[in-house]
């Protein structure tokens, strides 16, 4: 019998080890100052808070709120930009010349004076150290060699920008909103720059200071970055020389918490004053409790189910068009992505230049079966699906299967880490993927290239956009997306647009579901938290505490 | 009546009788004092009785299950609480039945552990026996694979398994099974020893007997007891190996409503509605409990060491 209390024991806390496997105990932090803002949020993507070298979401509001830019979307128009450190720009007749005059008398957090030269040096760099957001400012023809001749300094507060085809000025300004043209402190970051030996892939003896900011900082900001340590904080502190509305509070303080659970319990407990990584019914119970509140904002990020288009089944139209009616959008909408996202068919976010919101589709069992069946595949079809792991994407996938089984077509699903379903997407070996597509800038042409430009349809295509990945081969809509770069009239431009959504939502290969709506639930103390339309406008000087 | 009771009596004498007449009396005879000492033993009953109930669940699983367990109602029945009409149990985040999943459930559960079992038993018993009774280089040839597979721990090593064949309820399945052999050769193997040197193999074999028959018909007979001991003491362990697969995304895979995935899913909602990640808790929770009581029992009753008390 001893023996059996003994086995008793191990197997009840076994069984109880599974029960609350994931019941997390909320950690002690004492409540947060009051003249510091917390907030929980996952940072485990940043790398780097050097601008040139962060392409990461949580990295685009440290270094948003920490660097100055030429110019800055603007939050209330989100197709258009607002002067920042440029107080006026001009654009050649030809569309090449972009000159830039500065507003004087701007500080660095440093002391140094702000001047063209800095603007001049923080392209070279961004261009030279040629890092993930480095494409943003080469696909304007930049390059190593040449854009100390194209990016340059006129005078003290004169700077021009020349590129390499008649875009529409409406694309470069919008680039130019992205966090990798921040304007670095020139004399700060040549101090302390380290030689390095050139080689082949780089031919510079400089690091640019990129060691130094990977975890310091050299802007102008309204706040600086004081520290980044991997996996914890971020911390910043006012930045006193800020040259525009001096920010509200001392400190902001990013503390990585990962799951939306544990950020719910420590915004409760009033340890962090803004959660920002919460699931739909964390997210509920925060909106019901009293002193609590919730805020949310669409963002550039699109979710969709790819078809692709190696996958015989798959290419006829009349299965992708099924496939289309086969989500059950109006429940996963009002369930799955409650509050984290809308129904969105097109493209295009909302926000951006020529999107529109037609909505052609909703779940047709009847009608999709019809269409299976004039594509000859009247006993159904089965397909492989390949899923990330993680929330909400496993969800809708499951649904997706549930309502595609009604029509016949059986779904086998695929689970894989990030990494793994990536690496089959991208070497085009899957029958359908789901992924999410983020806007690298804020512009219409981001989400077109992508969605609608397959250049080279070949295995060893050297433009290897979404369309590309699924094997779409479309040369004619490729050349009406490259085409709508060089409409200098913002509205034609945006009429192009219109007619490309169109185009892929009748057509394409992809079942876009939703548009994914940003939240974050905060404390009422806050006064003035909001959040922008990008990741790089949330911006966090206006926010007050009580 | 009297008659009957008098059939009993002599029955029971007759199993219980010191001198039995034939093989088969005898057989019984054993079988039923182990069946006395078993049943006298409450807790084991109770473990037999969830495991048969488990059993039966899984036979009917289509006829005692109210909803269809893997297409769910999304836009009207989710994640509702337990006792609503119609979901006794609750649903979970894509409207399904939990009650329903559950039921259909046992059969992957049942499915793991008879497959680990006609698996790793056979294996680990062969291993055991032949390095047992040969001995010698044999003997520590196989020995030393044994402590190699014995030197990692079990999910551990299921987990790289499954990592390399790929997610899958049969390759779950196939890599618990690799992992859990070597204690049974260990048992069969010490087993082996205390017998290899008795009277009656050296007399089975003066008479001619092959090693292959000797392990096969004299050696492992004797063993097996100790093993389906130790075997039904295991498979609490192998149900929740298989539900820790499953939780972490290497079982069994959607929508197949494997226990432990299904907590896994429910982990998200643990704050708010329980009762996803909950009920297949208890489940696990209840079935774990069946086998060891069951197990646990099956020593008492088969341990020679008890028989003569």
């Amino acid at each position: 019998m001893q023996m059996l209390s003994g086995n008793m024991m191990r197997m009840l806390m076994a069984g109880a080890a599974v029960t609350m496997v994931t019941a997390m105990a909320p950690q002690a932090f004492a409540a947060s100052p009051a003249d510091t803002l917390v907030e929980g949020f996952a940072i485990d993507d940043i790398i780097s808070v050097d601008p040139a070298e962060a392409f990461e979401l949580s990295t685009a509001e440290v270094t948003a709120n920490a660097y100055s830019l030429l110019v800055r979307l603007d939050p209330a128009k989100t197709s258009e930009v607002q002067p920042e450190l440029a107080e006026s720009w001009t654009v050649s007749d030809d569309k090449l010349t972009y000159t830039f005059k500065l507003k004087p008398g701007v500080k660095f957090a440093s002391g140094n004076p702000l001047t063209a030269a800095d603007v001049a040096y923080s392209f070279e760099r961004a261009v030279k150290l040629d890092k993930s957001p480095a494409f943003l400012l080469t696909q304007f023809g930049l390059t190593g060699d040449n854009v100390a001749e194209k990016a340059k300094a006129t005078d003290d507060l004169t700077f021009t920008l020349t590129v390499d085809k008649p875009y529409a000025p409406s694309f470069v300004l919008n680039v130019l909103t992205s966090t990798v043209a921040s304007v670095v402190d020139k004399k700060l970051v040549m101090e302390k720059a380290k030689p390095v030996t050139p080689t082949a892939e780089y031919k510079y003896d400089t690091d640019f200071g990129n060691e130094f900011l990977k975890t310091g900082y050299a802007g102008s900001g309204a706040y600086k970055v004081l520290a980044w340590k991997a996996n914890e904080a971020v911390i910043m502190e006012a930045n006193p020389n800020y040259f525009g509305e001096k920010p509200k509070l001392k400190r902001v303080i990013y503390r990585h918490m990962k799951e939306s659970a544990g950020q719910r319990l420590a915004l409760e407990a009033g340890d962090i004053d803004v959660a920002r990584n919460l699931e739909p019914g964390d997210l509920d119970a925060i909106a019901k409790k009293d002193g609590l509140a919730t805020v949310s904002a669409p963002k550039g990020t699109v979710y969709y189910i790819s078809l692709n288009q190696k996958n015989a089944n798959l290419a006829k139209p009349e299965v992708r068009e099924a496939l289309k009616y086969l989500v059950d959008y109006d429940a996963i909408g009002a369930t799955l992505i409650k509050g984290i996202g809308e129904i969105h068919q097109t493209f295009l976010p909302k926000g951006q230049l020529g999107a529109i919101d037609d909505k052609p589709y909703k779940l047709d069992v009847a009608k999709a079966k019809e269409l299976l069946e004039k594509a000859g595949l009247k006993d159904g079809l089965t397909v492989t699906f390949d899923v990330r792991n993680t929330q909400p994407v496993t969800g809708i996938a499951e649904s997706f299967q549930q309502t595609a089984a009604q029509a016949g077509v059986k779904v086998e699903i695929i689970p894989g880490d990030g990494k793994q379903t990536l690496t089959k997407y991208r070497a085009r070996q899957h029958d359908l993927y789901i992924g999410q597509w983020g806007s690298d800038y804020f512009d219409p042409n981001s989400n077109a290239e992508t969605f609608s430009a397959n250049p080279n349809n070949a295995d060893d295509g050297k433009v290897k956009t979404l369309a590309w990945r699924n094997a779409w081969d479309v040369p004619e809509l490729s050349k009406e997306t490259a085409d709508a770069l060089l409409e200098t009239d913002a509205a034609k431009r945006a009429k192009i647009y219109e007619d490309i959504q169109r185009k892929v939502l009748a057509e394409g290969p992809f079942i876009i579901i939703f548009q994914q709506v940003e939240v974050a639930g905060y404390s009422k103390k806050l006064k003035d938290y909001k959040l922008g339309p990008s990741f790089d406008t949330n911006f966090v000087a206006p926010v007050s505490k009580d | 009546m009297s008659d009957t009771t008098h059939n009993q009596e002599t029955l029971r004498q007759w199993l219980l009788s010191d001198r039995p007449a034939s093989r088969r009396q005898a057989r019984l005879g054993r079988a039923y004092i182990i069946w006395q000492r078993f049943s006298d033993n409450k807790l084991a009953l109770l473990g037999l009785m969830i495991i048969l109930g488990l059993i039966f669940v899984a036979i009917f699983a289509d006829q005692l299950a109210p909803h269809n367990p893997v297409q769910g109602d999304l836009r009207n029945a989710r994640l509702l609480p337990p006792g609503t009409a119609g979901y006794l149990l609750g649903t979970d985040d894509q409207g399904r039945d939990i009650l329903s999943r559950l039921i259909h459930g046992s059969r992957l559960t049942l499915m793991v552990i008879g497959l680990v079992a006609v698996i790793a038993a056979p294996i680990g018993l062969i291993v055991g026996t032949v390095a047992g009774y040969a001995g010698g280089y044999v003997d520590a040839i196989l020995m030393r694979i044994t402590d190699i597979f014995l030197a990692f721990p079990k999910l551990v090593l299921a987990l790289a398994l499954v990592a390399a064949l790929g997610p899958g309820i049969e390759n779950a399945i196939l890599a618990i099974a690799v992992t859990s052999w070597p204690p049974y050769a260990r048992i069969a193997r010490a087993e082996t020893m205390t017998f290899r040197n008795s009277d009656f193999i050296h007399a089975v074999k003066l008479m001619g007997a092959s090693p292959f028959r000797i392990v096969l018909v004299h050696v492992m007979p004797l063993c097996t007891s100790s093993l389906i001991v130790r075997v039904t003491l295991d498979m609490a362990g192998i149900i929740l190996t298989a539900a820790g697969l499953g939780f972490l995304g290497l079982g069994a895979q959607p929508p197949l409503p494997e226990w432990g995935a299904m907590i896994a899913s429910g982990r998200r909602f643990i704050l708010d509605q329980w009762w996803v990640a909950g009920m297949p808790g208890f489940a696990i929770l209840i079935v774990s409990l069946g086998f060891n009581l069951l197990g646990d029992g099956l020593r008492d009753a088969l341990d020679p060491k008890e028989a003569g008390q």
